[in-house]
């Protein structure tokens, strides 16, 4: 089969094949005597270069699928039919623990609502923090000028590089989500998990955000999947699905 | 790599890890002290035990054992000998001045060849000094006065030769050295020192008697001692009155104040041990008629006992000191081949070989009850310290538990990009060896410092406080230990890391263990 390009109003290029393939998702979890289910056999497609929203209210799961994508949290095995999470050619259920931390270091970036970033590291460490971890010990020893360098550049084009040494409660909190879009970024990870970036911020810092982040998928080809409520971001995005119940609709 | 970077931002931007790293300075420094000090005393003690026995004794109780020169002279002649000493020692009733009766050690001695063997003579206390002990700062030992110095250099000469003139006719007779806290008469100073008293006697009608003596100038006390025969059984007490030449003190108290020394030959005709003519009883039946001369009144009589031989002198024991350097059993052993050739000298005339090879004793042998229960105690600190101690493992378990909850977020972070279960661990792990690498290596310092300076924090507390913990008058060295032995200070540091290490490694766990979105989603 051929591999068809296509390409968006939001100026990314979108390859035909899909980079990731979620069928039959269910997830259940258990608080205290109580199992509530989240989501019912999710299907879902992700083309690469592609930019896909999930749109939904609170408690819908949005969050919990960012994490099944991410190989955070594995999906409950026990279904009618088997739940596969497929990046790539990669069956992430199947995968061990290691392989999973190892797909996260080096395919996924991860950009959280409340930042999370590491405190006690100054901003330019909790950007190279993602090349450590990747690279471990000695690979960091061999790479660190690389890194340090991509951290910087990442920091500069996001507006921080007079914020490098500064620690994350001296910055506003516009700034603290950028440098967590660095940290992201830092390892050139193919798909980028975004859950709800802007929530935490104002209109304004919020879109400037946005901006950073498409600016930055269009010129690396990433492939986004953002959970956001917000329907005029989602209204940007390639693909808007509804995770109502557990359950997707195509918007 | 990450862990290096945020163990060493944890550890410097945070309390938590100060106060963990206080814990374990303190109990690193605290057990390495306790057991510097319990370790110098005990070897202190070791060494006053070896003070007054050499290195190996040969015993032979009671009887004793005869042809003792031949056996010094056979031991002397080894190479890894350095000399032999004979002695006998027993138990006896001393009288002293203030006519109080007491049980005591006696040991015969042979001064010279005794001093060589033990270092006897440096044990001697009433002698002139040149410097003031270590804890006499203000000076005060008589022995330093320079006007007293002629008269302890005689006292000194006394109690080497074991010898002192009589006050009255100045007639030079052997005398005895006596144990410094036997009569109870020597005032021991907070200095370490002693202040020599006078007597007291105590009369019948209520009153006192002063009596202007000193005991090694004009003291004198009576022993009264159980001679014995040939075959060991006692004949009846005998009584003799013993200048007393000099004072000593061994460093250990039980010896000091339960111990004389006489002169061998005093000793030996008292339990009729010297050389005797070997007699035996004329029978009747033989020659009824047989007659003698009294060979001092001249008196001619019947012919009651006839002289057939020489009983030679015996002594109790002989101690043995080997070279310099030589290893102590190497010593024993050679001891044990001289004595079964000096019993094959001596067939039926000596203990043989066989049965004396158990009477061949050490230094640490005799010591043995006074070294075990010395490092029992030892033992008994350590093991209540290191309980004691062992609190740091929860407490380092208890800060890091804290940290690592309050960090949760922070390790869905890492997980989130990346970071393996085993790394997670290991963040924890290492800021645990961190904290206890920092925390051991300022406490074994802390612990060398106050253990080296010890003594003058001690003098600076009892200045500045009023403190007095190590009390000279209760405790028997003038000064606390104050060696570190260095294979201690090693064994007491890596403890200290692994305490931190252990500490750490249930947090540690648990952290890596953690689920990684309960963990970005903790408030």
């Amino acid at each position: 089969m051929g591999i068809q390009m296509q390409e968006r109003e939001t100026g990314s290029v979108v390859r035909s094949e899909p980079i990731l393939s979620v069928r039959a998702v269910h997830k259940t979890y258990t608080l205290g005597r109580v199992k509530v289910p989240v989501l019912h056999g999710v299907d879902l497609d992700v083309k690469q270069g592609e930019w896909v929203t999930i749109l939904g209210a609170s408690g819908s799961g949005k969050s919990t699928l960012l994490h099944l994508i991410g190989g955070l949290d594995r999906p409950d095995k026990k279904t009618e039919r088997s739940a596969s999470v497929q990046f790539r050619d990669r069956e992430l259920t199947q995968e061990s623990k290691r392989a999973l931390d190892r797909y996260r270091a080096d395919d996924i970036g991860f950009v959280f609502q409340f930042y999370h970033l590491l405190p006690e590291l100054s901003v330019l460490e909790n950007v190279t923090v993602g090349g450590m971890i990747k690279y471990g010990r000695l690979g960091y020893r061999a790479h660190r000028k690389q890194i340090v360098d991509r951290a910087s550049g990442l920091l500069d084009r996001f507006g921080l590089s007079h914020r490098l040494k500064h620690r994350p409660a001296e910055l506003s909190g516009g700034e603290r989500q950028r440098v967590a879009i660095a940290r992201a970024l830092i390892n050139e990870p193919s798909l980028l998990l975004a859950d709800e970036p802007t929530g935490n911020l104002d209109l304004k810092t919020g879109e400037s955000i946005l901006d950073a982040i498409i600016e930055h998928r269009r010129d690396a080809g990433l492939t986004l999947v953002m959970v956001t409520h917000d329907e005029r971001i989602a209204a940007k995005s390639d693909r808007v699905i509804r995770l109502i119940d557990g359950r997707v609709e195509e918007a | 790599m990450y862990q290096a970077l945020l163990t060493k931002k944890y550890l410097t931007r945070k309390v938590m890890p100060m106060l963990a790293m206080a814990a374990v300075m303190l109990s690193v420094a605290t057990i390495l002290i306790t057991w510097s000090v319990m370790g110098g005393f005990l070897k202190t003690l070791i060494a006053s035990g070896k003070t007054l026995v050499g290195d190996v004794a040969i015993v032979w109780p009671n009887v004793g054992f005869a042809y003792y020169d031949d056996l010094i002279e056979r031991l002397e002649a080894d190479e890894l000998i350095d000399s032999a000493s004979p002695t006998i020692e027993t138990f006896g009733l001393i009288k002293l001045p203030d006519d109080r009766v007491e049980l005591i050690s006696i040991k015969g001695i042979e001064p010279r060849s005794y001093s060589e063997v033990t270092g006897f003579a440096d044990t001697l206390w009433w002698k002139p000094i040149d410097e003031p002990t270590s804890k006499d700062h203000e000076g005060e030992d008589i022995r330093l006065a320079p006007e007293n110095a002629e008269l302890f250099a005689q006292v000194l000469s006394n109690g080497i030769s074991m010898t002192r003139p009589d006050p009255i006719t100045g007639v030079v007779e052997p005398a005895g050295v006596l144990g410094i806290e036997v009569t109870g008469l020597n005032d021991r100073k907070i200095w370490g020192g002693y202040y020599p008293g006078t007597p007291v006697r105590a009369q019948p009608d209520g009153g006192v008697e002063f009596l202007n003596q000193r005991m090694f100038l004009q003291g004198q006390v009576g022993l009264t001692i159980l001679a014995l025969d040939s075959s060991g059984r006692p004949i009846d007490p005998v009584t003799r009155t013993i200048p007393i030449a000099n004072e000593f003190q061994s460093g250990l108290y039980e010896v000091d104040q339960g111990t004389i020394f006489v002169p061998l030959d005093v000793i030996q005709r008292m339990l009729r041990l010297d050389e005797a003519a070997k007699v035996e009883l004329v029978r009747d039946d033989e020659n009824p008629f047989a007659i003698e001369v009294n060979p001092v009144t001249g008196e001619i009589g019947p012919k009651m006992k006839e002289i057939i031989g020489v009983d030679p002198a015996r002594v109790t024991t002989v101690l043995v000191r080997g070279v310099d350097g030589a290893e102590l059993e190497a010593v024993r052993q050679r001891v044990r081949e001289i004595y079964a050739q000096f019993a094959d000298a001596h067939p039926g005339q000596v203990p043989d070989a066989v049965n004396m090879r158990h009477q061949i004793k050490t230094w640490e042998d005799l010591n043995r009850t006074m070294i075990s229960a010395v490092k029992k105690e030892t033992g008994l600190v350590l093991f209540i310290f290191g309980i004691v101690s062992f609190t740091t493992v929860f407490l380092v378990l208890a800060i890091f538990w804290s940290m690592a909850t309050e960090k949760t977020k922070d390790i869905g972070v890492l997980r989130a990009l990346g970071a393996s279960t085993p790394g997670i661990a290991w963040l924890w792990i290492r800021y645990g060896a961190s904290i206890g690498i920092v925390g051991s290596v300022t406490g074994t310092a802390v612990g060398y410092w106050v253990v080296l300076n010890i003594n003058a924090i001690h003098d600076w507390m009892g200045r500045t406080f009023g403190l007095v913990i190590w009390d000279p008058r209760q405790y028997y060295f003038v000064e606390i230990p104050s060696a570190v032995d260095p294979s201690k200070a090693v064994i007491v540091f890596v403890v200290g890391i692994l305490t931190c290490v252990l500490g750490a490694a249930i947090p540690a766990v648990h952290s890596a263990r953690m689920d990684p979105v309960k963990a970005l989603r903790f408030e």
